[in-house]
């Protein structure tokens, strides 16, 4: 072995520093579970089964559930979820704000104190000052609980939730186009299809466990034709036939094109779309075929090569992959969803699937991925939004309000008729101080929010309450709160987590939570009592008998899952809905004849898309909308947002396991290497981004991952807050945020 | 010092000749020991982990240069495709991660996470605990293997 001087002086440095620093090899003694107890994950909305192995009333290891979709495999930050259990960040105790900081209290004065302040605003103000701000992480039973408490018990409509910056525009999508909520097709699709449409998806960072299900599908069969349609070139283009980047912000133009080209080219289904589709203008009007075939003259894909900076042919080639493979699968997430035409794209993508008809067959089908474990059951399902009720049902309609009202024992026409106010317009009226007491569940909105800045003075406003039911003291919403409550942790407590493919499935209770840290159902109804709600509306002893009031509820509509009793989600690793009977196997595919026990099994027709009231889905005459804010001479570059593999949202939870912290330590922003060598900037050179909201010093990682003139920073990092450059434009039909896209400025600070 | 000039003469050099051969041999056989012990295998390589202990799991940035025939059977293996990073099985350098660190990772704390079904199928079939990497090498599994080409369904587009 041959040591030069110099390193030999370091190797003599570096192991008088090891020695300083203790034993290397001081991981834990032997800690093998002798029990196993079912989960879901705590990250995105894959929903991965997990078993959590116990040893001596301690979690000590994870493995995935054989029984799930996931078959047992479990991506990097699933497979290390045991040290954030045990972080040493854990609020244990209730706390009030007394003199400025978060003293520690009993949960008599905690919940008392709370209470008072929201019975105060309530008498001053009325039920427009109160609003709850929840969590596509929290329980189904929670959700569902919370979202009662404010719209039946305090009769106020605020009630909102990070899933409106996450799947706002999915859902006004499917809503539109096929007159229900959820996708109508599951993972097992990935199995099947023959060509795979991926955009505005980083599918292979995000939703690690599907990513891996279309990479063994391509492996499987190498004619299965994979197109990732994305400005970056990031590792789910490494499985790709085919990666087209574009200009951020002209996805619609693109849409627009392949559907040009389907018809042009003659490779629509007319059978399908003459018989289960009507065409509708952008004011919805009806139209025949022949108007929309005019409609897209102005997307031929040489006049969307002008807008999108795609050739012509590439377009041409996607869309002739798309129409004419067997079976074609549709995924998409945040690029599509975080965008102000966010529901336009979603429509767009459908338009697709409608004229081809590659839907309700295996393999064929258009599916939006979820970014949270529980957006999807949790949120959407129970109607944890402002303008929602649960199960699809709406608070503008009066017989969906009185349905409501008559499933929860309250007097006829009680319900506030007024939707609440959504995300953005609930923290601009916080900021106004006209919302005056929020509880909030299990979210960061201080670093999750776009153009969050605005958003963190609304908070800090010394009239403003702020009571937070959160697990780690090092979140960055904790700052601005004035009651703590600490809630148990993940598998601390049992109930649902419902993922994207409508699976429902329950995390058991695995440990004891630690310290004073309780239920946040017991917590809610706790609250709920000292609120001086009708006690006859919060009955509940436990998570299971929300659930069982849940699953009630749902029964009228076409989400029924009736069937999914306590008992057999114990015992099953997820159910799809709809599930009507204790003895249905669960959906996999909706509104097919035979498949979806919502259409009769005696239908004329096979297809039946009972959302409309005609049974037939839309193909919308969306035009080309471009992004809020686009590069301009002052800010002449595009700032994207997004995850790293490594880490989840706001890194409360994965920057508490070493291995995934140290992984991904520091925030950056990627430059192409053109734009680096324009600049000057090399790998690691400090750059100064600048956007018409704020300024941050970032490390530069040249690459070619981003398109030339985009750049991209990852928003885990509590110190660099990259949300304070973003863009709280929204969606106005969805009301969710552009974070995808804003016009920035970069140099060499 | 009072010594006589020739006196000083005569013994500094040997003086220093064993002086510096006796420091430098207990400096690199402490070093050795400890750096053996602590990283089996491993040994002196791993001293290059303590100068970035803040980013010491991001492996492949370093192994890339280092090891870059590892590296690249990683990124091409099915766990490179799907970003199984090093971490997952073989923990971090330090020590103080919460996967234990190990060249060779312990197949009931590590493999099993992903292929618990797996590995109880294989037991059922050849009844011993074998490890794993004898017949599945870790990190030349490519996604582009014999799997690959064998499997041709109806599914075709042309």
């Amino acid at each position: 072995m041959k040591l030069s001087r110099r390193d030999f002086l370091k190797a003599t440095a570096a192991s008088s520093a090891l020695m300083a620093v203790g034993s290397p090899m001081a991981f834990a003694a032997d800690d093998k579970a002798d029990k196993w107890v079912k989960g879901v994950c705590r990250f995105c909305g894959t929903g991965c089964g997990v078993m959590v192995g116990i040893h001596n009333g301690r979690a000590v290891q994870i493995k995935g559930d054989p029984n799930n979709h996931n078959a047992g495999f479990l991506c990097l930050k699933g497979a290390l979820m045991v040290p954030i259990i045990y972080a040493k960040e854990r609020v244990t105790d209730p706390m009030i704000r007394k003199n400025g900081k978060l003293t520690k209290v009993s949960w008599d004065e905690a919940l008392n104190y709370t209470a008072d302040k929201f019975k105060s605003v309530l008498k001053a103000d009325g039920p427009g000052a109160v609003a709850y701000y929840g969590s596509g992480q929290a329980l189904t039973e929670e959700t569902y609980l919370a979202s009662k408490i404010f719209k039946a018990g305090l009769k106020s409509n605020n009630v909102e939730g990070n899933p409106r910056l996450c799947m706002a525009s999915a859902v006004g999508g499917y809503v539109t186009t096929y007159g229900k909520d959820e996708p109508m097709g599951s993972y097992d699709d990935i199995d099947a299809a023959s060509c795979i449409f991926i955009i505005g998806s980083n599918t292979s960072e995000c939703h690690p466990i599907l990513f891996k299900r279309i990479a063994k599908r391509k492996q499987a069969d190498p004619n299965v034709k994979i197109i990732v349609v994305d400005p970056r070139r990031t590792n789910t283009a490494r499985i790709a036939d085919l990666h087209v980047p574009f200009k951020p912000g002209t996805d619609l133009a693109i849409l627009n094109a392949m559907a040009y080209h389907i018809i042009d080219e003659e490779l629509d289904n007319s059978r399908f779309h003459g018989k289960y589709v009507n065409f509708m203008t952008n004011d919805k009007k009806k139209v025949d075929f022949e108007a929309y075939r005019k409609f897209l003259e102005d997307y031929t894909p040489e006049k969307a090569e002008k807008i999108t900076g795609v050739k012509a042919a590439t377009i041409r080639t996607m869309a002739t992959w798309f129409a004419e493979s067997p079976a074609t699968m549709s995924l998409w997430c945040m690029g599509i969803n975080q965008r102000i035409r966010g529901v336009w794209a979603n429509n767009l993508i459908s338009n697709l699937h409608l004229l081809t008809g590659h839907i309700g067959k295996p393999g064929a089908t258009p599916f939006s991925l979820t970014g949270q474990p529980n957006a999807c059951g949790g949120v959407r399902d129970t109607g944890g939004l402002s303008h929602l009720l649960p199960a699809g049902r709406l608070i503008k309609k009066k017989e969906n309000r009185n349905e409501m009202e008559k499933l929860w024992g309250l007097p006829q026409d009680s319900l506030n008729p007024k939707p609440g106010l959504h995300t953005v317009a609930l923290y601009n009226a916080i900021g106004e101080g006209k919302v005056k007491a929020v509880l909030m569940l299990c979210t960061n909105p201080a670093q999750s929010l776009p153009n969050v800045n605005k958003h963190r003075k609304a908070l800090a406003r010394e009239d403003t309450f702020l009571c937070l039911i959160e697990a780690f003291a090092d979140a960055e919403t904790m700052k601005f709160a004035d009651v703590v409550l600490p809630p148990a942790f993940w598998c601390e407590r049992e109930g649902v987590y419902g993922c994207s493919e409508r699976r429902y499935a329950l995390v058991d209770k695995a440990i004891e939570p630690p310290g004073q840290c309780r239920e946040s159902v017991h917590i809610l109804v706790d609250l709920a009592k000292r609120m001086d709600v009708d006690p006859k509306l919060v009955p509940y002893k436990s998570a299971e008998d929300v659930w069982n009031e849940w699953r009630k509820v749902s029964r009228p509509t076409p989400y029924n899952f009736y069937g999914m009793t306590r008992d057999r989600l114990r015992k099953a690793s997820g159910i799809r809905w709809p599930c009507p009977t204790e003895d249905h196997p669960g959906t996999k595919i909706r509104y097919v004849r035979g498949k979806d026990p919502n259409v009769p099994a005696d239908h004329p027709n096979k297809y039946f898309f009972y959302g409309k009231p005609d049974g037939k889905a839309v193909v919308w005459m969306r035009p080309y909308k471009g992004a809020a804010e686009e590069p301009d001479a002052a800010y002449p570059m595009v700032l994207t947002t997004g995850r790293v593999i490594d880490h989840w949202h706001t890194g409360t939870m994965t920057m508490k396991v070493p291995e995934l912290k140290k992984s991904f330590p520091a925030a950056y922003v990627e430059v192409n290497t053109r734009d680096a060598k324009a600049k000057g900037i090399n790998n690691g050179d400090i750059i100064k981004l600048t956007t018409r909201r704020g300024a941050m010093d970032l490390p530069a990682r040249v690459s070619d991952v981003c398109l030339p003139g985009l750049v991209f920073v990852p928003f885990h990092y509590a110190d660099k807050l990259i949300n304070k450059l973003t863009l709280d434009a929204f969606d106005p039909g969805s009301k969710q945020p552009e974070y995808k896209i804003c016009a920035v400025k970069i140099e060499k600070a | 010092m009072a010594q006589t000039p020739q006196y000083r003469k005569s013994l500094t050099l040997r003086h220093w000749i064993f002086l510096i051969a006796a420091a430098l041999a207990i400096l690199v056989i402490l070093a050795f020991g400890y750096v053996n012990a602590a990283f089996p295998k491993v040994r002196c390589e791993a001293f290059k982990h303590l100068e970035a202990p803040e980013a010491s799991s991001d492996c492949y940035t370093c192994h890339q240069k280092t090891s870059p025939k590892t590296a690249q059977d990683w990124l091409e293996s099915k766990h490179g495709v799907n970003l199984v990073k090093c971490f997952v099985c073989h923990g971090q350098p330090d020590g103080k991660g919460s996967v234990p660190w190990a060249v060779k990772p312990d197949v009931d704390k590590t493999c099993r996470k992903c292929h618990d079904p797996s590995i109880r199928k294989m037991q059922k079939k050849y009844g011993a605990d074998r490890d794993c990497s004898e017949c599945h090498p870790f990190h030349n599994n490519s996604l582009h293997h014999a799997a690959y080409e064998k499997t041709k369904t109806k599914t075709t587009i042309e």
